[in-house]
């Protein structure tokens, strides 16, 4: 069963990916791998579009040099193929001030040869700006529109 | 073969969004859902979590009074058994001003009995805010930056 193969792939990267330890995840990922986030750039400059090993280690670093404790629970993992699915739920503390921060994420990964080729993700990234600015931007917005 | 339960929800969905006919959706709603679309619940009161059908269906008519679908491009599928994970591009307009809007949604569903029994979604919501503005947002100078 490849499918049954490939989640567990997924599982062992996430868990490596945990730990920091990105010589082990970036075992598990093709020369190639492409990483890209949807987030805006200028509040979380490390997302956006990765590609190749080098760029997608760098992008993990830079994260875990602002972050520390990271860890996640696995809500759903669906598989078919050679692509799984992971609807994850994730916890960092923040450096500078010890706040945890938690958000949920989509992450979509595409195989090839038994390696993670592609990564992609999606999150509730207003919730997550809110979090790391530490502020209620929506009362802001909306204080901001009724002057208008 | 048996057509996967996410093909009917689709369709009845899409209906139920664009000609408010919640019949067929109502029909392929599990009595117990458990529902959640992530997004700022201030600004969008559409989002949010819902348990039971009826607020599902209520939580359905109110994006059905705020958005209409254009176009839907499904960008990643994967069917389980009883599951389905899909990324899909959606076009959309506000119902208000016909404002254009575009977003990409990460969805996550569970059927039992052929009816939906959990739905997740993700979205960019930062982009989806500005979109919706119609300019960047103006971020305050406090806090820390990631």
């Amino acid at each position: 069963m490849i499918e049954h193969i490939n989640k567990q792939r997924v599982r062992k990267m996430l868990e490596a990916h945990a730990a920091g330890d990105f010589d082990s995840v970036l075992a598990h990922c093709t020369d190639d791998v492409e990483h890209f986030a949807s987030a805006p750039i200028d509040i979380f400059p490390h997302l956006g579009r990765r590609r190749g090993k080098d760029e997608v280690r760098q992008m993990w670093e830079a994260a875990r040099s602002r972050y520390a404790d990271v860890r996640h629970e696995i809500k759903t993992l669906i598989c078919e193929g050679d692509q799984v699915a992971a609807d994850l739920r994730i916890f960092l503390r923040k450096r500078d001030n010890d706040r945890i921060v938690q958000y949920d994420l989509a992450a979509f990964y595409t195989l090839r040869d038994g390696r993670i080729s592609r990564i992609r993700e999606i999150m509730d990234t207003f919730d997550l700006v809110q979090q790391v600015l530490e502020c209620d931007l929506s009362r802001l917005l909306i204080a901001e529109t009724a002057r208008a | 073969m048996t057509e996967h339960s996410l093909w009917r929800l689709s369709r009845a969905l899409h209906r139920a969004i664009n000609d408010r006919h919640f019949d067929a959706l109502a029909a392929l709603l599990d009595d117990d859902i458990d529902w959640a679309i992530y997004g700022p619940i201030d600004m969008f009161p559409f989002l949010g979590a819902r348990l039971g059908k009826e607020a599902v269906l209520d939580s359905v008519r109110q994006i059905a009074n705020n958005v209409h679908i254009r176009k839907l491009e499904r960008e990643t599928l994967m069917l389980d058994e009883s599951a389905a994970a899909t990324m899909v591009r959606c076009a959309m307009t506000t119902q208000e001003s016909e404002k254009p809007i575009t977003a990409r949604l990460a969805q996550f569903m569970q059927f039992r009995a052929g009816k939906l029994a959990r739905l997740r979604i993700l979205i960019d919501t930062f982009d989806l805010v500005e979109q919706t503005l119609g300019h960047p947002i103006d971020l305050p100078r406090f806090g820390s930056l990631a």
